[in-house]
């Protein structure tokens, strides 16, 4: 690594520039200069995220990166960290203007950085000042080269080639009285070679400025201003407060045309100013070279700074690029109009991932000044920051205001209110808050400006996503899917990958009254639209990652299943509410039952049972958190406890019937088979709610158990074969594993079912083995199968024969065959087994259902 | 720290033209020899401010230096005032 300390105009970017332009270069490169006063890390760490994929572009396919409202400062560094590992090699990191970074967080996470680059990897680290670094070890390693101010200054003999290069014609004594005079400093040798340039006698320039006592870099300035035409001048003067500047912006500050050749001139002329871009359209002022022009501007032209600055923030504003038209009007001194455009702007530049420049902006205002629409913006701010109390305050003020505001902007306000509140009562878990402010999601986006429809067009998105989540958590899945489907659709349009993301992963746990097929191919696509955004360790997609992880382990895929709650719970390592951490010791105590071991088991339950109570409001799976915790405490040999916890329930909870089948568990367990039965009745007979099938599978188990042990084993095999059938069009595993349903599935006489198949996995899976992932990509929907097809296919899972199938159905045996080479076809198959498991995942087995 | 605004000198080396002068509007500037005498009173922020502007026009910090009430520095002898 090397670092390049140096102060102002040492000639440090000029290194850079001329070594990164070397032809003979073996590295790619990844260039960045830090922004001025850069405070925000995310955008930081996207810049240079977006300088090593331009590096490297062959290899990497992905896009610029997608800013994110919740910035990962560790995954971020991580994922630099990979994408430099899976670039083909030599790639060297260039920060400039290093000193620029005023974020704190930002510095320590390029620490973590730089202390772990991968090999082949260099980086390269331009500043101003030495900064906290703590490259100690890599000094000591000696991994660290440093080049100081000593090292970029110009020697005597230096200096005559510059000038010499410069095609200035100096005395050996006057080059020498420039170099002393300068002291070898970078900046002031090119000031004063501009203005020895076309100097009429150079001699007596040298002497002059030697004689002086005024510092380099003021006399050579103003020197050199001096000399240049009236509206060349002009335009340096009214430009140097810009951070960046093309030929029509400086048009509208000069008021004169032709500004561009001017910059283009300039920048030829080496004169301080270089262009940004290949096409040479934006260009900068060396940062030393624009401060001294503002002061020369403040100086000569006062009156005009406010007005430049407006002029700028207008042309900003008109080009959508709201942050430098925020700060212009700032600096203009026009805090109404700056409150005004950060209220307005503040929730898109929230979404593009700029919180921490809001944030900045923020803090300019002068305190104690009032401006009702930025209690908006600090509400924003807070939510962003999990403050929520503040957040809630804020609103208030905002909520007051909105009464008195001028009534154009009424609308937009209450709109952004409704939508804050929202999402602050999603954060709460408030499903009644949620669905009181999405009253305005009933009217859709029309008229207005193309800015209103745009921020409509943002908040509409957010609210569909948070009354989505809340819906999914909550109840009504219906209507959660239709929301967050609604809401993936529109953050698409409007190019919102983060929103469409955060809506199609919670869409995956909101599938779960599909088939398990349906909840994992969704659970599939939102994972795989992360992992192109570079999302997939992150939090967002964590609900369809542990809804995956619950499939698997549901269709007894232990294994799989426990690698992908390994995977959710590292990217939950940040903070995240309870409600998602419910659900991954939720499937990590199914996990633990599948496999017959109920302490574990438990101790994931109870977990579950106490987050779920320090959720406000019900949850969709109460009830099932319940019942099982319940279940497996009479299952690891407390009945006695689990029938006390019992006892203490509300009358609401005790008649569900995930409930009655933990009743029903405790009693097997106590030894009281009839009491059992008397447990599972109501939901047999369809009277006490359930969350779904999956609960009326396992009621089954536990009734066929209760009839073996009284005895009755032709009922115990009619409720097998009933929890087969429930469970075949999933293929469901787990339930027979977690009521210990070995015994009575190995007594099932094994040609009386029709689910051969099925049976032989779950008793692979009872005996320790877990079932290998079912890896199907989204195959095409396949054509219908007639009828005598689908009479064939519910042999297939059986081990017949095609004789006896054929002899079954009173055909031929080539009636069977060419059936049976139109099923493969149709279904793509190659094979009997896997005709099976594509037919099981179209549900095309469920013939017949008994109850 | 002390918050409380106190007098400081800066010296920096060179003659501080008309334009460079503008970065510095609460200091009082006078010519010492070749070099230049900031003087002024600031808050921490408010030095530190000024120390920025230094290091951004790459001028010359030769001394920083607060003075005490009665106009001297508190380490020159004995500042035990009755």
């Amino acid at each position: 690594m090397t670092v390049i300390s140096a102060p102002a105009g040492s000639g440090k970017t000029s290194l850079l520039r001329t070594w990164a332009g070397r032809p003979d270069q073996p590295y790619r490169l990844a260039v960045i200069q830090v922004q001025r006063d850069q405070q925000d890390a995310q955008q930081f760490w996207l810049a240079l995220l977006s300088a090593i994929r331009l590096a490297g572009a062959t290899t990497s396919h992905a896009k610029s990166p997608a800013p994110t409202p919740e910035f990962n400062g560790p995954a971020m560094v991580g994922r630099v960290l990979s994408e430099l590992a899976g670039g083909r090699g030599r790639v060297t990191l260039v920060i400039d203007d290093l000193h620029e970074l005023n974020c704190p967080e930002a510095l320590a996470q390029l620490t973590q950085l730089l202390t772990s680059l991968p090999d082949g990897v260099h980086a390269v680290l331009a500043t101003r000042r030495d900064l906290q670094l703590r490259l100690h070890q890599l000094r000591l390693e000696g991994e660290l080269a440093e080049i100081r101010a000593a090292d970029l200054r110009f020697t005597e003999h230096e200096t005559r080639e510059l000038l010499k290069a410069s095609g200035i014609t100096l005395s050996d004594a006057g080059a020498a009285l420039l170099h002393q005079r300068t002291e070898g400093w970078a900046a002031g040798l090119r000031l004063a070679a501009i203005s020895l340039a076309d100097h009429p006698d150079p001699e007596r320039f040298v002497t002059e400025f030697s004689g002086s006592n005024r510092t380099v870099a003021d006399y050579l300035l103003a020197e050199m201003l001096e000399r240049q035409p009236d509206d060349v001048r002009d335009l340096l003067l009214r430009t140097s407060l810009l951070d960046r500047v093309n030929g029509e912006l400086a048009d509208l500050l000069t008021g004169r045309p032709g500004s561009e050749r001017i910059l283009l001139e300039l920048e030829d002329a080496n004169a301080f100013v270089v262009s940004l871009d290949p096409a040479r359209t934006w260009f900068r002022y060396h940062h030393l070279f624009a401060d001294l022009l503002r002061l020369e501007l403040r100086r000569t032209l006062p009156e005009q700074v406010p007005a430049l600055h407006r002029r700028a923030a207008g042309w900003f504003t008109r080009q959508g690029q709201f942050v430098d038209a925020i700060r212009h009007t700032q600096a203009a001194g026009d805090w109404p109009g700056a409150a005004r455009l950060l209220a307005d702007h503040s929730f898109s530049m929230t979404l593009d991932g700029q919180a921490q420049t809001i944030q900045a902006l923020l803090q300019a205002f002068p305190p104690g000044a009032d401006h009702p629409e930025l209690a908006l913006v600090r509400a924003g701010n807070d939510l962003a920051q999990g403050r929520l109390d503040e957040t809630a305050a804020h609103l208030a003020v905002a909520g007051a205001y909105v009464e008195s505001a001028p009534p154009d902007r009424q609308h937009r306000l209450q709109v952004a209110i409704a939508s804050l509140k929202l999402s602050l009562a999603r954060r709460r878990g408030h499903l009644a808050a949620v669905v009181e402010q999405a009253k305005f999601l009933a009217s859709p986006v029309t008229g207005g400006s193309d800015e209103d429809i745009a921020l409509d067009s943002d908040l509409r998105a957010v609210a569909l996503m948070n009354l989505g989540i809340v819906e999914a958590w909550s109840q009504g899945l219906p209507d959660a899917e239709r929301h967050l489907q609604e809401g993936a659709d529109l953050a698409r349009r409007i190019g919102r990958p983060y929103l469409e993301v955060a809506c199609l992963a919670q869409l995956g746990f909101a599938s779960k009254i599909h088939s398990f097929a349906t909840t994992k191919h969704r659970c599939r696509e939102a994972i795989a639209l992360a992992d192109r955004h570079g999302w997939g360790s992150e939090p967002i997609v964590a609900p369809a990652r542990v809804t995956l992880a619950g499939t698997m382990i549901w269709t007894g895929e232990f294994d799989e299943g426990e690698r992908e709650l390994q995977r959710t719970s590292r990217a939950l390592q940040t903070d995240t509410g309870p409600g998602i951490r419910l659900l991954v010791h939720m499937a990590s105590g199914q996990l633990q039952a599948g496999r017959g071991l109920h302490h574990e088991a438990l101790e994931e339950f109870s977990t579950a049972e106490q987050l779920r109570s320090q959720l406000e409001g019900s949850h969709a799976l109460a009830n099932q958190v319940t019942g099982w915790m319940l279940a497996t405490q009479a299952r690891a040999g407390q009945p006695a406890q689990a029938r006390a916890a019992l006892a203490s329930l509300d009358n609401e909870q005790a008649g569900a019937g995930e409930v009655g089948n933990a009743r029903a568990a405790i009693s097997l367990a106590e030894g009281d088979p009839a009491a059992a039965l008397g447990a599972v009745q109501d939901v047999l007979d369809g009277t006490a709610p359930v969350i779904g099938y999956v609960t009326v599978v396992e009621t089954q188990l536990l009734a066929g158990l209760a009839h073996r042990q009284l005895g009755d084993q032709r009922s115990a095999n009619q409720a097998a074969e009933r929890a087969l059938a429930l469970a075949e069009p999933d293929r469901l595993v787990l339930p027979f594993a977690m009521t210990g349903s070995g015994e009575l599935l190995e007594t099932l006489p094994r040609h009386e079912t029709a689910h051969a198949a099925l049976l032989a996995d779950i008793l692979d899976v009872v005996h320790g083995s877990s079932l290998a992932a079912q890896d199907r990509s989204a195959s095409p929907q396949p054509e219908e199968l007639s009828p005598s097809e689908l009479r064939v296919l519910r042999y297939l899972p059986t081990n017949l024969s095609r004789p006896e199938i054929a002899s079954e159905l009173s055909v031929s045996v080539n009636t069977v065959n060419t059936h049976v080479r139109n099923i493969y076809a149709k279904l793509g198959a190659s094979d009997r087994s896997s005709a099976v498991q594509r037919a099981r995942e179209l549900r095309l087995l469920s013939a017949g259902l008994t109850r | 720290m002390d918050p409380a605004p106190a007098l400081y000198v800066i010296r920096i080396r060179g003659h501080l033209g008309a334009t460079v002068l503008y970065a510095f509007p609460a200091m009082a500037a006078q010519r010492r020899g070749a070099d230049t005498v900031l003087t002024g009173l600031l808050d921490q922020a408010a030095l530190y401010g000024v120390l920025a502007e230094v290091e951004a026009l790459s001028l010359d910090l030769l001394e920083v230096r607060q003075l005490t009430a009665q106009g001297e520095s508190p380490e020159s002898g004995d500042s035990r005032s009755p």
